[in-house]
């Protein structure tokens, strides 16, 4: 059984290597591998993004009472990722490689700012005050199954 | 665990550590009018007065004040925690600085005692600020990791190298006793210390954290990550009480932690072409040459029979500008490249957290530093590295690293202005769109 702090931060690598072979296949232009390999990014990422959203942080919240704090911080940047997610999903229709590029890198920085932010407080946090972390964990497991 | 000491948004304002970066790069495009005014006498002797300017020029001009200016950004964002009051610290620390490294430079050019006894106050005041509020947080409020261990360490060697080096230069100022026959060990202490405890094991700290976050690249291997900085740390140690002997292990430390860097730097995932990771590569390699070179016999250097010896540099001196150069100044590049538009971008989209529509106005990484600007700047480091090293062969063609030097530097300047220009610009446009 993996604990919160576990599971989603091996997620958060996996995204990054789905990430990495997409932003490669760009720069190289081979347009067919880069588009499989962002649509599996962009699948991870929106799931892991409402695994937070919709099942985490409320209980989080419930749990501390901290409605307005870090978890609202981290909803209103996943708010900014997804734009750009969107932004980059318009550069890769459009086969603009340069474009792609800099805002591939736009996105990184601010994903993993936003990664460390939750690996170092926000997961930890959640670790001592979610009691049944390990089961919603593997609900998180089951569904991905399914 | 306390959640009210934890700041999920404790950058501190950009101008902080835009205005350590910004002036850094003017300390070397004054020590290119050093080499140039000095011209070949300068390269006789690490003890000419005009070497002792450029040196400190290097390391407290550039090398420190980038560092300072970064680290006032990177404790938030690897542990957390931003020191406390940041613009009082900042802006006092920042100035008497500034004016200390000019005034300790210009007391080396003109042996003048004011101007020595003014870098002494002002350096050390601007030290007691900067340092009183960073150790404040190390010790108190960071989260533990191996790259904060790395800081902690490399901030005491640093405190260490300070205070040694106040104490020579009040001795040089004429206001304590010479420390006499002693003065050289204690020099050479000085600059193992800053060099090595203070720069390198700020740079071993940070590439823990910077390369497998920016490059998805795997983890350093545990062993290097937990007991290569405290081992350097204990090695400097043993240089301070026991001398050259423990010169030899401090090299193999170096290329130890080398290899390592290549290989993780080789097992990166993101292979998408990067000056950054050009830097760290050749950074890495100086340093595996400069074992070969440390490890060739003296005799390579001096021995009458060897027929390069009449053209071979002093060996400390050529290892030293090597490690500065081609190793120090390649990584805080490699940072400067990646820091510049990162802090510009994510400062501007923090404060579009409540504004979403304003995250129109922000540009993309690569319009606040263009890619082939800074692949540029990196031909011109190596251009100007190698004509250092020819320079210590032959000082004749001085002018043509002060000529380098320059336009190294006035690059790297226009690259900063460029960039926080947009920075302003787009600011503005979200006030506007704010205030609408």
């Amino acid at each position: 059984m993996s604990s919160i702090p576990e599971y989603m931060t091996a997620k958060h690598r996996e995204c990054d290597e789905f990430f990495s072979e997409a932003e490669s296949a760009v720069a190289e232009q081979n347009w067919t591998l880069a588009l499989s390999k962002w649509q599996q990014f962009a699948s991870e990422l929106t799931e892991h993004l409402a695994q937070e959203e919709d099942v985490l942080f409320p209980q989080f919240e419930q749990a501390t009472g901290m409605t307005s704090g870090p978890t609202q911080v981290m909803r209103m940047e996943h708010q900014q990722m997804r734009a750009l997610v969107q932004d980059l999903d318009n550069a890769l229709a459009a086969k603009a490689k340069d474009e792609y590029l800099g805002l591939s890198e736009t996105l990184m920085v601010m994903m993993q700012q936003h990664n460390m932010k939750e690996e170092m407080m926000l997961y930890p946090m959640m670790a001592q005050h979610l009691t049944d972390g390990e089961q919603l964990v593997e609900g998180f497991k089951s569904s991905q199954v399914a | 665990m306390n959640i009210s000491g934890l700041s999920f948004n404790a950058l501190p304002p950009i101008d902080l550590p835009f205005r350590f970066f910004i002036c850094a790069p003017l300390f070397m495009i004054a020590c290119a009018f050093i080499i140039f005014f000095f011209g070949e006498t300068l390269w006789l002797s690490r003890w000419h007065p005009g070497m002792l300017a450029l040196t400190h020029g290097f390391t407290l001009g550039f090398l420190t004040l980038v560092m300072m200016g970064a680290l006032l950004q990177l404790l938030p964002v690897i542990g957390g925690i931003g020191i406390a009051r940041p613009r009082l610290i900042a802006t006092v620390s920042h100035s008497l600085y500034v004016f200390g490294v000019i005034a300790l430079i210009s007391s080396f050019l003109t042996a003048n005692p004011w101007l020595t006894q003014s870098a002494l106050v002002l350096l050390s005041l601007a030290f007691i600020f900067y340092l009183s509020a960073v150790v404040w947080v190390l010790v108190k409020k960071m989260s533990q990791g191996d790259s904060i261990n790395a800081f902690r360490l490399a901030i005491a060697a640093f405190i260490a190298a300070l205070v040694l080096g106040v104490m020579l230069l009040a001795s040089r100022g004429g206001l304590t006793y010479s420390f006499g026959f002693v003065d050289k060990h204690f020099t050479d202490i000085h600059a193992m210390l800053g060099l090595v405890g203070w720069a390198s094991l700020l740079i071993i700290g940070v590439s823990f954290q910077v390369l497998p976050m920016f490059h998805v690249a795997p983890n350093m291997p545990q062993y290097i990550r937990k007991y290569l900085p405290i081992s350097l740390g204990l090695l400097l140690l043993g240089f301070a009480f026991y001398g050259s002997d423990f010169m030899a292990l401090i090299f193999i430390a170096h290329a130890i932690y080398a290899l390592s860097l290549l290989y993780v730097i080789n097992q990166r995932k993101r292979k998408v072409p990067d000056t950054s990771i050009k830097y760290w590569q050749l950074a890495a390699i100086s340093l595996l040459v400069l074992n070969v070179l440390y490890f060739l016999p003296d005799s390579f250097y001096l021995v009458s029979d060897n027929p390069l010896s009449l053209l071979l540099p002093d060996k400390t001196m050529l290892l030293t500008a090597i490690f500065i150069y081609f190793n120090l100044l390649s990584v805080i590049q490699a940072m400067l490249l990646k820091i510049l538009p990162f802090l510009s971008y994510t400062h501007l989209q923090q404060r579009c957290l409540t504004d979403f529509s304003a995250m129109q106005h922000i540009p993309h990484m690569h319009e606040f530093l263009n890619k082939q600007h800074g692949l540029i700047l990196y031909c011109l480091h190596i251009l100007s590295g190698l004509t250092l090293v020819a320079v210590m062969i032959k000082p004749s063609l001085y002018l043509a690293l002060s000529l380098l030097v320059f336009v190294e530097f006035t690059w790297l300047l226009m690259l900063m202005v460029r960039c926080m220009h947009l920075y302003f610009s787009v600011n503005q446009k979200i006030n506007l769109s704010n205030n609408s």
